[in-house]
């Protein structure tokens, strides 16, 4: 009798042990227990400061209400380059702080910067679907659950998201006259010699990357055949056409493509003081945000090729050894919320990227107004949402942004 | 003939200054410009719109002076950043100078075996260039503990300062004949008299220009204060550079402003002994 008594004393126990270690993340039994810790603290969040757009919008949108809702301290650090941030991990880790002895509670991060740091164990987590939050993140999407073709296993949490394509201006140039596939890209640039250039591939110009990488996609017949673990055989196939192709396009290129922009500003730039006429966008919100700035003419607008304009999503992630680990999650889950993600797509809040969570998830009232608010006041500026969601592709295996950033540089810079 | 080289002498100090003040006025009307594109002359459009996203200018119709206290009140990154630049600076300076002193001292009056060495090791920071020892420095001062702190940026500061405050502080003492504090001190005045009323006023055109270097150098370090501050400690530098990556230029311009005019004050009012009359700048004597 006794030992059954024992044995079933033991079930309970066994029974609460199991939910009272059924953790929301690594050191927190639940989320009031994250909260709890969180409060009075501060939380150290660096990122890429290039944007005052943005910057303005986390110290505005995210600040105040850290504050005022959970007692925490925001401390923006802006950073030139992500990078920047990876290497103090490192750093860190070589010195041999541990436990919360850091100075990163969350890095904004996605690709290559995240795959050093989740390979070499140095993140926090996983903690993504432990958020409360976590229920509007479409985690059963490769584009979501994959960062450049590497799972995220929860090391990281969406914050917004981004879609290549073009911005042209209407004073201009018509929008019925745009090309709508890199072939009828060829076709403009010889009718238009001198009035197009792109973002050189390499340190800084991912998004040229990203503009080269489409045209693998587009010769090989589509994206489908490159999602997956990188494939050198089917890499080798393709770069010889891809760098013929640019060759081919080199002597109508501004400045008889002898030198291309380095980034995005760049290109801005060229765009606005009217020396090319097509420019780059990553903002679902095509020409908005650069319009709103004044960083490109009020008249510019958005247009996207109809197949393969490569979209991806960017995260926070917590290195291992954050000082205010429970903050970082508040922080985390925060941005999540519908009324916050609804308030980055608003063009008047001057953010330039895109959703993190997927829409449709979301079910309450006020999340649902303030989502359809924002769709409806994407403005002119933007390219229709219909073309830009078909001709949505996932980015591939990072190795491929490696070997397209040297092999342009040998086969088409310095041919 | 004469009074003609002199003129041609004028014209070209008022052509230097010119070529030097022109990049200023550019910074000026970039930071009050909107869309200021090719091929406008001059910007179409002013605008306030860089100060009020630095922060510094409220809202169009906030502009009442309740409105600037309240949003300098928010403590904005710009003037969080300006006054770390300001106290790190005055920080460093006063401490390079009271390690300085004696060092310069010693190295002005006296001669010994391998001083020549010495001059060389304490110029070496200045032919090193940073990147070459802060990423190293930078593991020992995580481990010290000194990574993200105010301490530990002072600290690393030190190092490109110390070369500069040395340096102009010993061609001073180079200078300087020591036979005025014996005669003070045969007089009855003590040690800190002594120093207070010859050695100090000797050597004060020499400080001040030694301070003046010490501040600049602070003043301008990107590399040193990002990686020993973790980018915990935020500087004006640190702002400039990843503003300057926007491609914002009214943004950019308007920073850059805030950025040399601390600079520019000092400057100014330490300019009577930079100016070749000084014996801060005689020469570094028999050093």
């Amino acid at each position: 009798m006794n030992k059954i008594k024992i044995f079933i004393c033991y079930l309970i126990v066994l029974t609460f042990a199991k939910f009272s270690f059924a953790e929301v993340a690594p050191g927190f039994n639940s989320w009031d227990d994250v909260l709890g810790k969180a409060k009075g603290g501060e939380v150290n969040v660096y990122m890429w400061g290039g944007s005052d757009a943005i910057n303005g919008f986390v110290d505005d949108f995210y600040g105040v209400p850290l504050k005022n809702d959970y007692g925490i301290t925001l401390n923006r650090v802006p950073l030139k380059g992500t990078v920047d941030a990876v290497n103090q991990v490192l750093s860190e880790k070589e010195a041999g702080v541990t436990g919360d002895g850091g100075n990163i509670d969350l890095i904004w991060i996605n690709g290559e910067n995240f795959w050093t740091l989740k390979q070499a164990n140095l993140l926090y987590g996983p903690f993504a679907a432990g958020l409360p939050n976590s229920e509007f993140v479409a985690w059963d999407n490769p584009a979501v659950n994959l960062d450049f073709g590497r799972p995220v296993d929860g090391m990281e949490s969406p914050w917004s998201s981004a879609q290549f394509h073009f911005m042209y201006d209407s004073a201009r140039s018509n929008y019925d006259d745009m090309p709508r596939s890199y072939a009828e890209l060829s076709d403009w640039i010889s009718a238009n010699p001198g009035r197009f250039t792109y973002i050189r591939p390499g340190k800084g110009g991912f998004v040229g990357t990203r503009f080269v990488k489409q045209i693998f996609f587009e010769l090989s017949g589509g994206q489908a055949q490159w999602v997956g673990p990188f494939n050198q055989g089917l890499y080798d196939q393709w770069a010889p056409k891809v760098w013929e192709l640019l060759n081919s396009w080199e002597k109508d290129l501004w400045r008889g493509g002898e030198t291309y922009p380095k980034d995005n500003a760049e290109m801005h730039s060229l765009f606005a003081n009217g020396e090319v006429d097509l420019d780059f966008t990553q903002s679902p919100r095509g020409a908005g945000p650069t319009n709103t700035a004044g960083t490109t003419p009020p008249t510019s607008r958005a247009f996207a090729f109809y197949e393969n304009m490569i979209g991806d999503f960017n995260y926070w992630a917590i290195p291992y050894n954050a000082p205010n680990k429970a903050a970082a999650l508040v922080y985390a889950n925060l941005v999540l919320e519908p009324e916050l993600q609804a308030a980055q797509v608003q063009p008047a809040n001057g953010f330039c990227c895109g959703w993190g969570i997927s829409t449709a998830k979301v079910t309450d009232a006020a999340g649902q107004a303030a989502i359809a608010d924002a769709q409806n006041n994407l403005g002119d500026a933007a390219e229709d949402q219909n073309i830009l969601a078909k001709a949505l592709v996932s980015d591939i295996a990072a190795e491929y942004q490696d070997l397209i950033e040297a092999d342009w540089e040998a086969n088409v810079l310095l041919k | 003939m004469n009074q003609n080289l002199k003129k041609i002498n004028i014209y070209s100090i008022y052509l230097g200054a010119f070529i030097l003040i022109l990049p200023i006025i550019a910074f000026f009307i970039n930071a009050f410009s909107f869309r200021w594109f090719y091929p406008q002359l001059i910007p179409k459009e002013l605008s306030m719109q860089a100060w009020v996203r630095l922060k510094l200018i409220p809202r169009q119709g906030n502009r009442t002076l309740e409105g600037f206290l309240d949003l300098w009140a928010t403590n904005p990154t710009v003037i969080k950043a300006l006054i770390n630049s300001l106290t790190i600076g005055f920080v460093v300076t006063i401490v390079s100078i009271i390690i300085a002193l004696p060092a310069a001292r010693v190295l002005g009056l006296f001669n010994f075996k391998f001083k020549k060495l010495i001059i060389f090791l304490m110029v070496s920071p200045t032919i090193l260039p940073p990147i070459a020892f802060v990423l190293g420095l930078n593991i020992n001062f995580i481990s010290l503990g000194f990574s993200g702190s105010f301490f530990g940026v002072c600290l690393v500061h030190l190092v490109p300062i110390m070369p500069y405050v040395v340096l102009t502080l010993t061609g001073i003492f180079a200078n300087y004949n020591p036979d005025f504090e014996y005669q003070a001190r045969t007089l009855g005045a003590n040690k800190f008299k002594t120093f207070y009323l010859i050695t100090l006023p000797a050597i004060a055109p020499g400080m001040v220009v030694a301070a003046l270097f010490a501040f600049l150098v602070s003043w301008s370090q990107y590399l040193l204060t990002f990686l020993i501050g973790a980018g915990k400690i935020m500087t004006l530098p640190l702002l400039v550079f990843s503003t300057a990556s926007s491609g914002n230029p009214a943004l950019t311009a308007a920073i850059s402003i805030i950025f040399i005019f601390p600079a520019i004050l000092i400057l100014f009012f330490t300019s009577k002994f930079v100016s070749g009359e000084s014996s801060a700048t005689s020469g570094f004597g028999k050093i």
